[in-house]
């Protein structure tokens, strides 16, 4: 017994010897990081930051930054604050304006995590919490390029990631545009000319609000410097106004002179980086666009190509653009340009002289080509699209060439665009974008090389131009039928070729108003049936008041007149 | 009854003593370890293969994803390429690659991880480190054969830094082998200078010790030989502005009269016939008698080239510059006949901007995944002839550079419209015609960037508007400007040391650019 009473005191004390070590506290992780937020990074540094955190303390931004969430901040270093209390004459954070400070450091903070990789030479993607956009760039001084924010402050440091967002350095603080886009302009002498246009129109009442609506509220002005007006002859406003103002009332309208200053304002906030993306911008002169070229690396407005003329267009001033104003941006025109007013003209369209095949001097005028698209991603043609055939395979367009072929030896350039179409397996629409046509009203005419590929096949599609649906349907498999050049049109068909074989077709789908002069969308979409031989050789755009049959075309191209 | 059993006991606790020997050590059973290998000279010979076959092996993790490690072969096209004009994105272009293009690049980005050199160095320094003790326990390896390896080891852990310094500008130098974890330790960077001098001292001393042949193609033109050695040191010449150099390294390659080019086009009286196996011969089968060190794909070990630039998938990565054969090649709109055999067809497919040069199999099929081995051409012969021109005018010998780009232009009927025909004396043209030229002969081989880098800071930086010309093309309009000044400041013409480096090796510090 007494043996057994041993063992257990043994066993015991064993037990407790093993234990004993293990009863030390564990340590248990109650965070689920240790990363530092906005403000605990700032506080971290109190060399750098100490100003501008007591500027977020002063103004109450400190306890929301300091919480969950995912912001950007510009955090500006003790120098560049000093610089800015001397600005706004305070001795100290606590001198200075409430007010002011909360604007300020509201201006320094995104709502979202922006990187540098998101910078352009235009606005950053997302608006500060102030209501401004910034703008970026990068400057180059002194052999080191650094990013620059709102042409104020240089960044520092970059993409500081913290637990609740990301903080850029910045060597200044960032100040937010007070002027509005009309009172930059009227300080600035350069532009009085335009500006006093501005006045008599009435439009500068409207670039000197900020409309508290974020979503109205910005504007883009191209002006036009007095140096501008005075290469194209116009020294005084009086001879500006002369010109122009056919009414004799600026304000009107339908006035000119109203209308030049119309043109010369684009609603939304457009920096150069962000003009550039974009080919057309809608300005406020309803259905009047500028067009946008990046030639080399210069901004020119308005460099088009109409049948075949290249009219120069207007260089944009770099160096004098991108001025923010709390209202949108202004940017200097080098030259004085108007409005052109140009009279519709018939666009005579042969659908297959698109640039990717003429690129292909083996096949462009001498042979077939296809033109695969491999994956519904993949675009080949950049005027020419369809809706991915649910069949892979279906998905080719094929450029027909052949001076002797049935198919194409009447057709002009002897060359067609085939493309199968229809539902179940085929493409289900095709869309091409036409060159740019002026605006007006005109009757569409969609010329083809009918084919059956066996002979149930049924390929009735219809035309939408613009996204307006045309009133009469087309189909690839329907022969022209017999009558003379009056007869057929009276009925929406007409001869387009020299040949009289009625294998080839001109179908009227329909009359559309083009309100605005640019690259037209047309889509055709098949209605019934399915099949592959859609042969496409022309679409006509002709003035409604223009002879609708004639011009005719012989295979090399040139037009016939009877 | 007891004694039995202590007898018994005794017995055992000696056979357990004796039979623990085995059971107790920790070789492993299916490999080799380091006190045994170093031994023979067919170990010298393995590990020298095996550091060709370091330079094939292929990437890890997931494409777009952070894990992603590239392979070495890919990052000889992404480092050489990206950041310059012939190329565009794809549908399935990665961040990161995008970042590079946009002259964005962070140090983050996977393409600047530059472990897959540093792994091949590696090896490099090992071989370097060890094949010499091997003499003493193998007494049929003569000291002609252990130069040879050396030489190998020297010349790719030289090709490696070169490669290393023209894209960081300055890296760790790291000259002796890491064996073991023990091995490891923090390490500088040191300057380019220090790093294209160390290039130059190996291979100067690897000339000496390589052979001119191993008896077959595919060696020949699959390791490293005397020639390859020379390739390699003109090139770094040229990059160091050490010109005459660089005329006498050619001059060897030149002079021995084992390579030339495979013959394109010939020009009968203006009628203009095309050598049909050109592309074949050249670029499909590879190891012509044009190459001078080619990466040795295979069938066994395919190239990453087919996910990359292949037309027949949804997600490949890389296109041609949409304009290319408008801009660089040019096209004969007159007459189909007369091409440059180099541009539709033998560099890029057109009609679908396909990156041809490694996925074509004919002028018009691509080649199946299980084709996929089209080589890398590290140096060609008309690289030779073309960085000899560029070593000679910059000596002023102009006429003697014409008359080799006029070679290289003869061979692939370049087109009229690209010859901006410069006088003789006229220095500055003849280097814009060298650049241009060296585009269209070496277009996607991994070189554009770098030769037009070379160019740009020729003479401290005398031509930096080749470099502000090249990104107004290749940036995406919205961010030209922001490009074009990032440029001008020349530290961001190295990328920045990948974070994961900068976390493990505390000594280096980041590219001054990169804030």
């Amino acid at each position: 017994m007494k043996k057994i009473k041993l063992l257990f005191v043994l066993l015991l004390s064993g037990y407790i010897a093993v234990q004993l070590p293990a009863c030390k506290k564990i340590n248990i992780r109650e965070t689920t990081t240790e990363d530092v937020n906005i403000v605990g990074y700032l506080d971290k540094r109190p060399d750098s930051f100490s100003l501008f955190r007591q500027i977020l303390e002063r103004t109450g931004t400190a306890s929301f930054l300091n919480a969950y969430g995912s912001y950007t901040c510009f955090a500006p270093t003790n120098t560049g604050v000093k610089t800015y209390l001397q600005k706004i004459g305070a001795a100290t954070v606590e001198a200075a304006d409430i007010n002011i400070l909360k604007d300020m450091v509201r201006l320094h903070l995104l709502e979202d995590t922006v990187y540098s990789g998101s910078f352009t030479d235009g606005k950053l993607p997302v608006i500060t919490m102030y209501g401004q956009f910034l703008v970026t760039a990068v400057s180059f001084e002194q052999g080191i390029s650094n990013y620059i924010v709102n042409r104020q402050a240089k960044v520092l440091q970059s993409n500081l990631k913290v637990g609740n967002g990301l903080i850029h350095v910045i060597d200044h603080v960032l100040i937010p545009a007070t002027k509005t886009i009309a009172q930059q302009l009227e300080e600035n002498p350069e532009y009085s000319l335009f500006v006093q246009a501005l006045k008599e129109t009435g439009f500068f009442s409207k670039l000197n609000t900020v409309d508290p609506d974020t979503s109205n509220r910005w504007l883009s002005v191209f002006a036009e410097s007095n140096k501008a007006l005075a290469d194209s002859g116009f020294t005084t406003y009086a001879s500006l106004k002369g010109k122009y103002s056919q009414t004799g009332n600026p304000s009107s309208a339908t006035d000119s002179l109203n209308m030049y200053v119309a043109y010369h304002i684009s609603s939304g906030i457009k920096f150069l980086g962000d003009i550039i993306t974009v080919a057309t911008h809608v300005t406020l002169l309803p259905q009047e666009v500028i067009s946008i070229k990046l030639i080399d690396q210069n901004v020119v407005i308005n460099e088009d190509e109409f049948n075949g003329v290249l009219e120069k267009g207007i260089l944009l001033n770099r160096q004098k653009s991108d001025n923010a104003a709390s209202n949108g941006v202004w940017h200097d025109a080098t030259a004085h340009y108007m409005v052109k007013f140009r009279k519709p003209t018939a666009l005579f369209w042969d659908v297959s002289t698109f640039p990717e095949i003429m690129k292909l001097p083996a096949y462009y005028k001498r042979g077939n080509y296809n033109f695969t698209r491999a994956t519904e991603a993949d675009n080949l043609i950049k005027d020419h699209y369809w809706g991915w055939g649910p069949l892979a395979g279906t998905n080719v367009l094929s450029y027909l060439y052949s001076a002797t072929s049935s198919i194409t030896n009447y057709a002009v350039n002897n060359d067609v665009n085939m493309l199968p179409m229809g539902l179940p397996n085929r493409p289900i629409w095709w869309e091409m974008k036409t060159p740019p046509i002026i605006k007006g009203r005109y009757k569409v005419w969609v010329c083809y090389r009918a084919q059956k590929q066996s002979s149930s096949s049924n390929m009735l599609c219809q035309v939408e131009v613009n996204k307006v649906l045309m009133q009469r349907t087309m189909n690839f498999t329907e022969n022209r039928p017999t009558g003379t050049d009056a007869e057929l049109e009276a009925i929406g068909w007409k001869r387009y070729t020299e040949n009289t074989t009625n294998l080839f077709a001109s179908r009227l789908v329909g009359t559309i108003d083009f309100t605005t002069t640019q690259q037209q969308i047309i889509r055709i979409t098949p209605l019934t049936g399915t099949q592959n031989n859609n042969n496409l050789d022309m679409i006509h755009f002709i003035p409604v008041d223009d002879n609708q049959v004639l011009p005719r075309f012989k295979p090399d191209g040139t037009k016939i007149f009877f | 009854m007891k004694k039995i059993i202590q007898y018994s006991f005794v017995f055992m606790l000696i056979a357990i003593a004796f039979s623990c020997k085995k059971w107790l050590s920790l070789k492993p059973q299916d490999g080799i370890v380091k006190e045994e290998f170093w031994k023979t000279k067919e170990q010298v010979k393995a590990s020298a293969i095996g550091i060709y076959a370091s330079m094939l092996d292929g990437s890890t993790g997931n494409y777009g994803t952070v894990g992603y490690i590239p392979s070495l072969s890919e990052q000889l096209f992404v480092w050489g390429e990206c950041r310059a004009d012939n190329i565009s994105p794809a549908t399935f272009t990665s961040s990161d690659d995008l970042e590079l293009i946009n002259m964005n690049t962070q140090p983050t980005n996977v393409n600047t991880n530059w472990r897959p050199f540093y792994r091949t160095i590696n090896y490099c320094n090992t071989l370097i480190e060890k094949a010499p003790e091997v003499v003493n326990f193998d007494n049929t390896f003569t000291k002609v054969q252990l130069d040879n390896y050396l030489s190998e080891a020297l010349t790719i852990r030289a090709l490696m830094y070169f490669y290393l310094v023209r894209s960081f500008g300055e890296a760790p130098l790291k000259l002796d082998a890491t064996l073991s974890d023990e091995n490891i330790t923090p390490i500088k960077k040191a300057t380019q200078e220090e790093i294209i001098n160390q290039i130059i001292a190996d291979l100067k001393s690897a000339e000496a010790k390589a052979v001119t042949t191993y008896g077959d193609a595919a060696s020949d033109k699959g390791r490293v030989t005397v020639y390859t050695v020379n390739a390699i040191l003109a090139d770094v010449y040229l990059w160091a502005e050490k010109y005459a150099d660089c005329v006498v390294a050619c001059d060897k390659i030149i002079n021995s009269q084992k390579f030339g080019l495979i013959r394109g086009a010939t020009d009968n009286g203006g009628i203009i016939t095309y050598n049909e196996n050109w592309f074949n011969t050249l670029y499909y089968n590879g190891n012509s008698n044009e190459g001078i060190f080619e990466l040795q794909f295979d069938a066994q070990r395919l190239n990453p080239y087919f996910n990359m630039f292949s037309s027949s998938i949804s997600v490949r990565r890389w296109i041609a510059f949409p304009e290319i054969m408008d801009q660089l090649f040019t096209v004969d709109f007159t007459n189909d006949q007369n091409y440059d055999i180099r541009g539709d067809a033998g560099s890029v497919r057109a009609a679908t901007s396909t990156i041809w040069k490694y996925v074509g199999a004919t002028n018009t099929a691509l080649r199946t995944f299980d084709q996929s081995y089209a080589h890398w051409f590290f140096y060609r012969y008309a690289d030779i002839l073309l960085m000899k021109a560029e070593a000679l005018n910059e000596l002023g010998r102009g006429s003697d550079a014409l008359s080799l780009i006029y070679a290289i232009r003869k061979r692939a009927n370049a087109l009229a419209a690209t010859d901006i025909n410069p006088a003789p004396s006229d220095k500055i043209g003849i280097q814009d015609f060298i650049l241009q030229e060296r585009s269209r002969e070496f277009c996607f081989e991994g070189k554009r960037w770098y030769d037009a880098l070379r160019n740009a800071k020729r003479n401290n930086y005398e031509r930096l508007s080749i470099l502000l010309n090249m990104v107004a093309q290749s940036v995406p309009p919205n961010l030209q400007q922001s490009a074009q000044a990032k440029i001008k400041d020349k530290n961001s013409h190295y990328f920045p040391i990948y974070l994961y480096e900068l976390q493990t090796n505390k000594l280096l510090v980041q590219n001054p650019f990169y804030k």
